[in-house]
């Protein structure tokens, strides 16, 4: 689907992924790190948390052309190990930082996943975490996460060391409701996804509040739980809309500039599945995958669950400096690639 | 208190709140899972009808208001892909929701209507024919039966993709009859072959496609697809067919009508739902009360149970703590009453593991017929994951619904002696009669204690692990086990 907008649209490009508990796939990703030469760092949250699926939780690396790199990680409560992982973000030497929501931890891995330390301490002093979410780097290198249940976000050194945050409780402009994703502009503003009050807060980088989009809704430019945010630098904004089962890009003026439902195609890998399952492969290509859907309860995610190609749980997007945005499609175990053309 | 003869419990019954109390908090159980003691309170004070008519209307109350929280921290849980994440997305449903009887039919209805993961490969093919349950399950028992025929996982289940009209396949038609409504005994082998000939046609969307995948449990390459309707004409046998003594050329809305007007479906469905809301033991006249009221409102469910709930038999004493609680009864209601799980925790995969090794498998019955229900609960294994499952949610004091419980034995008195301790946790627990040796049991487990003070702030800790203590062998006790 290609959807036009003043001054830039936004094509599909294609689909990395397949569902894998190990290896060459994904198993419930929430969120990827985007590395030099098209790399991604896959962060695989699987569950539930019983012993025989421990394994499927895992960071897969691979390349946005669908090269598999390899993966590390497993699940566990041992350093090094994930539990509830949430959140990746690569710093500039490399580094990969990842949030555990249930050990309450924020990892340190080298840029080969050998782990090196963590910190997290439970609790709402600052500095302190509880359920910690998304994690971005800062333009100056300072780390940012959201600190979901203390309804606030963070800043730290990459070594942990805390330095400041904001936000409380609350629906005012500044204060948060559980929120998920975040990001950064060039300049260091702070784009947040305050995800149970179905909006995007804009903050300077010291925290003053700026702006907001979306009220709740289903609507052009309404959110449901956003959980994700992105912004390029053009000013183009982009929101995983998670109730909603879709993405929206906002234009640098505040306007709706495109809507995506998801356009999902076979990835190399799924096709490499179907060619070794010549009768399940002829069966699929007959068979209708956008059936007309009208589901009683819960219209929007229902439709994603019959309706194949569609965004199923959107939990991450990401943009890149080629124009290349990534949409984490946690439910379908792979990564949607749209591309924008100006 | 009271002390009365009785079979049920042993020598003596002993009844520790008046009977209206008694009789609500009977009522909370039954219809839904382990109420709290403030949830007694209110019902208490609303009036054992007025709960009625509440507990009849579930729509009136807000649906799974931490849905959206479930699926945020349980990414598993928002696909519903695997069988224990959706095992786990209805323990959540048991302890959260605040429509206790719509879960409770939904639990009834997925007994009676046993669709099984184990051939589907589909769980949230069964998660969502629950919420058809949850949608109808009050309602009136034809449309009950015709979602139930339209449902893909029941068409799946009982090979309904592949009855055709050039060759039918009877497995619905005769479960239809035979488990679903009627009772064997009350129709014929013609009447299942015109059954089935008139359910021909009534299949899922891209069935071969689908099928292939369920038969090599194949979630390639994006994960499951749900299922849906699809009516196919074509292929729907619409010539004449004599059913149950009528003759036309019947589809399969025309046999459920035809069904649902039968003296034997009332009597069917009247004797299932006393089986699980009532008793074990069968009362032909209550059954026969409730089977009038299901053809005088021509099937009508929900105001079936209202006769149940209103009726002297369903409050006899006789019938109260009568019932073994089903293992997701139990460890559902065991979580509601400690407050655990209230907001989203990875370890409700354990309370999912919990329900199973006591023998029930939600989502995953082990045959058509379902689970065996009453005392084959109880076998010296799983008793012991019982006690041990309901003890362990007891014994984590900073559990909400343990610390109301702790707070509310501390308003008894600042000094309680041993069986004024037993009484007063029996009592925040909901639980108003037991027998004189479970009494002497609690008693004798605090006897050594001497007097539990909570006046003395170095005493504290200690006195809230005695009242952890009596609340763990109180949730092991015969009385808690039952309903």
């Amino acid at each position: 689907m290609t959807t036009a907008a003043a001054t830039a649209s936004f094509a599909y490009s294609h689909t990395v992924g397949f569902l894998a508990y190990r290896g060459r796939g994904f198993i419930h990703p929430i969120d990827l790190a985007l590395g030099d030469d098209g790399v991604m760092y896959v962060l695989n949250r699987g569950g539930p948390e019983s012993v025989g699926r421990l394994e499927h939780k895992r960071v897969c690396v691979c390349t946005v052309d669908e090269g598999y790199v390899g993966e590390w990680g497993t699940g566990g409560i041992e350093d090094g190990q994930f539990w509830w992982a949430s959140g990746i973000a690569r710093a500039a030497d490399g580094r990969l930082y990842v949030t555990d929501e249930a050990l309450q931890r924020i990892n340190i891995f080298d840029p080969d996943g050998v782990f090196l330390r963590y910190w997290g301490e439970v609790g709402d002093e600052p500095g302190q975490i509880n359920r910690p979410a998304a994690i971005t780097v800062a333009p100056d290198g300072t780390l940012l996460i959201t600190d979901g249940l203390n309804h606030r976000v963070q800043r730290f050194t990459t070594e942990g060391e805390y330095l400041d945050g904001w936000g409380e409780f609350g629906a005012q402009a500044g204060q948060f409701n559980t929120p998920w994703g975040l990001c950064c502009d060039a300049e260091g503003n702070v784009l947040v996804a305050d995800w149970r009050n179905d909006r995007v807060q804009a903050f300077t980088s010291s925290g003053r509040f700026v702006g907001q989009w979306g009220t709740s809704g289903e609507g052009k430019g309404q959110l449901s739980r956003p959980s994700s945010v992105a912004v390029d630098g053009d000013g183009y904004i982009y929101v995983a809309d998670w109730g909603n089962e879709r993405v929206q890009i906002f234009a640098p003026d505040g306007e709706v500039a495109a809507v995506l439902h998801g356009d999902a195609t076979t990835s190399a890998w799924a096709e490499d599945y179907l060619a070794a399952n010549p009768d399940e492969s002829r069966a699929r290509r007959e068979a209708n995958l956008v059936p007309a859907v009208n589901p009683w309860r819960d219209h929007h995610r229902e439709t994603s669950a019959r309706v194949e190609a569609r965004f199923w749980g959107p939990t991450s997007i990401n943009v890149d400096a080629q124009g290349r945005i990534y949409v984490v499609d946690s439910c379908r175990h792979r990564v949607q690639v749209y591309r924008k053309n100006v | 208190m009271t002390l009365t003869r009785d079979a049920q419990l042993g020598a003596q019954r002993i009844t520790l709140a008046d009977s209206e109390t008694v009789r609500i908090a009977h009522l909370l159980r039954r219809a839904g899972f382990t109420p709290t003691r403030a949830e007694i309170e209110r019902a208490v004070a609303q009036g054992y009808e007025a709960t009625v008519e509440e507990l009849l209307h579930p729509d009136e109350q807000p649906d799974l208001e931490i849905e959206d929280l479930i699926r945020r921290y349980h990414v598993d849980q928002n696909s519903l892909m695997l069988l224990d994440s959706s095992q786990g997305y209805w323990l959540y449903r048991i302890i959260n929701s605040r429509r206790p009887l719509e879960e409770k039919m939904a639990l009834f209805w997925h007994g009676l209507f046993a669709t099984a993961y184990g051939k589907l490969n589909h769980a949230k093919a069964v998660v969502n024919q629950t919420h058809t349950f949850r949608r109808h399950g009050l309602g009136k028992f034809a449309d009950i039966l015709l979602e139930l025929s339209r449902d893909p996982a029941m068409i799946f289940w009982l090979d309904n993709k592949d009855n055709h009209r050039d060759a039918p396949n009877e497995n619905y038609g005769r479960e239809l009859l035979e488990l679903f409504s009627m009772g064997i005994g009350n129709y014929t082998e013609d009447d299942v072959k015109a059954a089935a000939r008139s359910f021909t046609g009534w299949t899922i969307e891209n069935t071969e496609y689908m099928s292939i995948r369920a038969s090599r449990d194949s979630f390639w390459p994006y994960g499951r697809i749900d299922w849906q309707f699809r009516y196919r004409d074509d292929d729907h046998d619409d010539t004449e067919k004599t059913f149950l003594g009528h003759t036309g050329a019947f589809n399969g809305q025309d046999v459920i009508d035809i069904i649902i007007r039968q003296p034997a479906t009332a009597h069917y469905i009247a004797g299932k739902l006393y089986n699980f809301f009532v008793s074990d033991r069968p009362d032909e006249e209550a059954i026969g009360i409730l089977a009038d009221e299901f053809t005088r409102t021509e099937g009508d469910i929900r105001a079936v149970m209202r006769r149940m709930f209103l009726s002297d038999f369903f409050v006899d004493q006789s019938v109260r703590l009568g019932r073994v609680k089903s293992p997701a009864e139990l460890v559902g209601g065991t979580a509601r009453l400690a407050g655990s799980h209230r907001t989203p925790e990875w370890t409700i995969c354990n309370l999912a593991m919990d329900v199973n090794f006591m023998g029930q498998e939600i989502l995953n019955p082990p045959t058509v017929e379902g689970w065996h229900t009453g005392m084959e609960w109880i076998d010296t294994g799983n008793l012991v994951e019982r006690i041990n499952a309901a003890g362990a949610e007891m014994r984590d004091t900073s559990r909400p619904g343990v610390r109301a419980v702790i707070d509310r034995v501390k308003s008894a008195g600042n000094n309680l002696a041993p069986q004024q301790l037993a009484e007063a946790c029996l009592d925040a627990l909901g639980m108003f009669e037991v027998s004189d040796a479970t009494l002497d049991s609690l008693v004798a487990l605090a006897a050594p204690w001497g007097e539990v003070r909570f006046d003395r702030p170095e005493a504290a800790a200690c006195a809230e692990e005695r009242i952890s203590e009596m609340l763990q062998l109180i949730v092991a006790s015969r009385e808690y086990q039952l309903a």
